[in-house]
């Protein structure tokens, strides 16, 4: 026991001496990795502190996009052809919901019409955080939503809400020119800056896609500041939406929508414009299709329906699909015949047929034939155009050459674009020898210049262009710049450029157009009208078929007992009033049979709606 | 077994009380009510649910703080082995009663109150050590046999904790633990052994992981690798305090953590907010906060002239600046993600209580520092 304590004693010293060193040892040691924490701390909040800075602020705060409302599309006088509406939907938030279940169940049972699919949507809630609105539904109507409203506190968690939607309010009357929007396709994805938008929408055809970039306005935006699970706490600061412009026309509502009636049950366009300014006023095309069925995805049914019809309700026949214009381009053949110095005066004998040498045939020759069988004996170039003779403009066709038939057509507008831009429209076709030897590939034939004489063969237009043509021929030959826009400096250039033609060839082809409608013996006679405002045009009918020699011989199949799609077409041209003149118009009736039959007095229902209407309509 | 203690002076209640630091006391008040702002802040400017607890419980440990500064120095010796012995019962006990929270069974109900032996344990291993290390002659300490019964106490807790599962305490034990041995003056050979022992053993060690552990070690070394799982927390952690710069975002603006960007806010990653809310001339003035803490500590610990007074002191100083070191460590990404709380900030009553407790031993080791203590061997 002693010799164990003074052991202690002894080793006392040395052993205090090495808890101290111990203690030391421990404590620098705790100082080092002090120095390392501060360090760290310093590396952290002053050497990275910019970095995290950002980090942080991406963070905390997000961005928003903000749809603009799209512009409106007005016509002449203001009146909407395409705006937005409410679109009044419902909206389930799962945390607001005591049970989202009940919630589903209960308004079902509001709106027992409307079934919501219950388990899609508690799928969809399960996968999105609770604090987001879920759509359940909406294109409701007004009462539906009213009824929704009133049933409100049955329905915790759901909210009825409000969005837009566009609107056309003309339906099917200006569909293919006002056109439809519809979601982004893939393509646009890439392209449109829309695609970041959820429900962005883009105008796939007509002047909702020529305009498209006018219309959609500009991307607003919002910073919000948002919290780790992505819910909005507050908005930080935001730059408005710009809504888009508004475009608009020159087009008349009531006057396109007058025009749309005009086909019931048949299909055809209707265009009219202004023979002064070049405005299109109308541009009608039906059957049609509702443009608003399109905004939120077209039924598989609707689509269906309209692509297998037909009559083709999806084609804009105004500017999309070109036809031979027939003996509407008589006054055009005619001008070229004047301009080539033959005199209107001298007489023609119709003897029902025009005969040209062609070794291929057994005969040696082959036949011409004019629409009247018996022919319409002698004919001046008055009497040719009043009574549509087809002899007459043969003979006068091989006289002046196809090159000069087509270099007049070309003058006047036909063979190209009415529009810029509008990816829809044709250009139709004017042949002439150089024409036929690039596109087909043979020698012009004397046979195809007398067809083209009568606007049949290779010859094709656009009711648009037939209307631009007519305008130019009956305003004093001015050249006109079509246009579809309304647009407010008027440029007065058009009125610099040289007349197309001579003044008295114009008057002169006015007269036969006149005589053509308004006296006995005109092919539009039946369709004229009388009073204070007339108008003068010239009828068309455009073959579909071939007509052989063997029908001929048998006897030619009536329109009537052919099927549908093999009839003639029948087509008007004409201006009005005759005394001043300042509208033109091309009406087209597919396969209507006959221009004075069906195309005639569709243009005098229309004139005379104009007369009675819009006779004062602003000039633009 | 009759002159258990040799008394050389006997002090007044007053004389105790008279030599209580004020320094350290004072410290003390200035971190918690650091903690206090920041349970505040968490709360989005609310005292409720957390800072008012946290003022409540900090009464209590400073309650605690005065009666264990008071209590005689020659109890508490006494009482080592059965407070050590109690508490591992505790922990025992806890497999059977214990209330599971997250996936970990650490509290036990008692009389309405929730306590976490686990954070008791620390104290009172340090406790059971410096009383059996107290009673050993010091040159026997690096004696093999007398390491087998401290190796025994200190695995039996290590053990418990580590199936809870709380890795971060059971970390904490043993590098308390290691903090004894070190003091007592056991050979420094052995400790290299230890080290290479335990490098050996993490390839072992490491198929007893529990997944969530894996998972945060592979993340310690490559935050970025799972930027929305495990890494996102340390990454937020690492933006907040980044975000914090020179002067911070201001009290209660701190944006990475009012819009709960941050994880265990309240708690463990407390002083993330602090970070970026004071910045870091708060976070520095919080770190001298913490050594002076402890410098202070040591000041006195080295005064004790008895060894238990000594190695208690020294042992539970090192056990608080592990935990200040682990905690900010980890938030910063410098250490592995394992729970272990900011002292005196973070919110917890059982670690509140373990923290005051602790400060009120090493201060009655202080005011007790002439009190010679008979050695009382633990094998005689």
């Amino acid at each position: 026991m002693k010799s164990k304590n003074i052991f202690s004693t002894v080793d006392k010293a040395q052993t205090e001496k090495l808890i101290s060193r111990r203690i030391a040892l421990l404590t620098i040691g705790q100082a080092g990795l002090f120095s390392l924490l501060g360090a760290r701390l310093a590396y952290l909040q002053l050497f990275k502190h910019d970095e995290y800075s950002s980090l942080s602020d991406e963070n905390r705060t997000t961005h928003r996009l903000i749809a603009p409302p799209r512009g409106n599309i007005i016509d002449l006088s203001g009146k909407i052809l395409a705006t937005n509406t409410e679109n009044y939907q419902a909206l389930v938030v799962l945390e607001e919901t005591g049970n989202i279940y009940e919630a589903l169940i209960a308004f079902n049972s509001i709106l027992p019409e409307k079934q919501i699919n219950i388990k899609k949507i508690l799928e969809l809630a399960k996968k999105s955080p609770k604090f987001k609105p879920i759509k359940l539904i909406d294109n409701l109507t007004w009462d539906e939503f009213s009824k929704l409203n009133a049933n409100a506190h049955k329905l915790q968690g759901i909210f009825p809400s409000v969005d837009y939607k566009r609107y056309y309010p003309t339906r099917e009357a200006s569909a293919h020119l006002v056109g439809y929007v519809s979601s982004l396709s893939e393509n646009e994805s890439y392209s449109n800056p829309f695609a970041k938008l959820t429900n962005a929408k883009s105008g796939k055809i007509g002047i909702e896609k020529l305009k498209d970039t006018d219309l959609r306005g500009v991307i607003g935006n919002k910073r919000l500041e948002i919290n780790a699970f992505g819910r909005e706490i507050r908005e930080l600061n935001r730059i408005e939406s710009t809504k888009g412009q508004d475009i608009h026309l020159t087009i008349d509502r009531d006057l396109q929508e007058f025009c749309y009636k005009q086909f019931d049950g048949i299909s055809g366009s209707i265009t009219v414009t202004n023979i002064h300014t070049g405005a299109y006023l109308a541009l009608a095309s039906a059957p049609a299709f509702d443009p608003n069925k399109f905004y939120n995805g077209i039924s598989n049914k609707d689509w269906n329906f309209l692509t297998k019809n037909r009559y083709k309700p999806l084609i804009n026949k105004a500017i999309s699909n070109h036809y031979p214009p027939g003996s509407t381009i008589k006054p055009l053949v005619a001008l070229a015949a004047l301009e080539q110095g033959f005199d209107p005066n001298k007489r023609i004998n119709c003897d029902g047929s025009y005969e040209i040498k062609d070794t291929s045939t057994k005969k040696g020759t082959k036949s011409f034939h004019c629409w009247k069988e018996k022919g319409h004996g002698p004919m001046n170039m008055k009497e040719a155009i009043q009574k549509s003779c087809d002899v007459y403009f043969y003979t006068v066709a091989r006289e002046i050459g196809i090159n000069k038939i087509a270099e007049v057509c070309k003058r006047f507008g036909l063979g190209e674009k009415v529009f810029d831009n509008f990816v829809e429209e044709l250009s139709g076709t004017v042949p002439n020898k150089e024409w036929k030897k690039k596109n087909i590939g043979y020698n012009w034939m004397i046979g195809e210049t007398l067809v083209a004489g009568i606007g049949q063969g290779y010859f094709l237009a656009t009711p648009a262009q037939l209307a631009l043509a007519t305008a130019q021929l009956v305003n004093g030959g001015k050249k006109i710049t079509p246009k579809i826009i309304y647009e407010n400096n008027i440029s007065k250039e058009n009125n610099i450029s040289p007349p197309l033609a001579k003044f008295e060839h114009l008057e002169f082809i006015k007269e036969c157009l006149y005589a053509s409608t308004n006296e006995q013996g005109g092919t539009s006679y039946r369709s004229r009208l009388t009073g204070n405002f007339q108008f003068a045009g010239k009828t068309g009918t455009s073959q579909v078929r071939r007509i052989s020699e063997k029908e001929r011989e048998e006897g030619i199949i009536k329109n009537e007992d052919l099927e549908w799609g093999k009839r003639d077409h029948g087509i008007f041209i004409g201006y009005g009033p005759v005394n001043k003149p300042k509208f033109s118009i091309s009406v087209l009736v597919e396969h209507g049979g006959s221009g004075s039959g069906a195309a005639a007095p569709i243009a005098k229902n229309v004139m005379d709606f104009i007369f009675k209407n819009k006779i004062n309509i602003d000039q633009v | 077994m009759s002159s258990f203690y040799q008394i050389k002076t006997s002090l007044s209640l007053t004389d105790k009380f008279r030599q209580i630091s004020i320094y350290l006391l004072g410290l003390l008040s200035i971190t918690f009510f650091f903690g206090l702002l920041s349970l505040y802040s968490v709360a989005d400017a609310n005292f409720n649910p957390w800072a008012k607890n946290h003022l409540i419980r900090f009464l209590i440990g400073l309650f605690i703080f005065f009666f264990v500064c008071l209590i005689d120095i020659k109890l508490i010796l006494r009482l080592a082995y059965p407070l050590f012995f109690l508490n591992t019962l505790a922990l025992i006990l806890i497999l059977f009663i214990g209330t599971e929270t997250y996936g970990a069974t650490r509290w036990i109900r008692f009389a309405g109150i929730s306590l976490q032996p686990s954070e008791f344990i620390k104290v009172s291993l340090i406790l059971c050590l410096a009383k059996y290390y107290h009673s050993i002659p010091v040159i026997e300490a690096s004696k093999i046999s007398r390491m087998v019964i401290p190796a025994i106490i200190t695995l039996i807790p290590v053990g418990l904790v580590m199936i809870q599962p709380d890795l971060g305490t059971s970390i904490i034990i043993l590098i308390g633990a290691g903090s004894i041995f070190w003091i007592t003056g056991i050979n420094y050979k052995y400790f290299i052994s230890a080290f290479a022992l335990v490098c050996a053993a993490i390839p072992v060690g490491w198929q007893y992981l529990h997944n969530y552990q894996k998972e945060r070690v592979y993340t310690f070394f490559n935050p970025e690798r799972d930027p929305l799982g495990n890494g996102y927390h340390i990454m937020q952690s690492k933006i907040a305090l980044g975000s914090g710069g020179l002067s911070g975002k201001g009290y209660l603006e701190g944006t990475q953590s009012h819009l709960n960007f941050l994880p265990e806010m309240h708690t463990d990653f407390i002083f993330t907010m602090f970070g970026e809310e004071f910045g870091f001339l708060g976070t520095i003035f919080l770190l001298i906060i913490y050594f002076s803490i402890i410098l202070v500590s040591f000041n006195l610990a080295i005064k004790s002239r008895n060894s238990f007074g000594k190695y208690l002191s020294c042992g539970l100083i090192f056990l608080f600046f592990s935990h200040v070191f682990i905690n900010i460590g980890m938030v910063m990404g410098l250490l592995p993600v394992v729970g272990v709380p900011l002292p005196l900030i973070s919110y917890g009553g059982s670690s509140m209580l373990a923290t005051m407790i602790s400060f009120g031993l090493i201060m009655n080791c202080y005011i007790n520092r002439d009190t010679i203590l008979a050695k009382e061997g633990f094998i005689d």
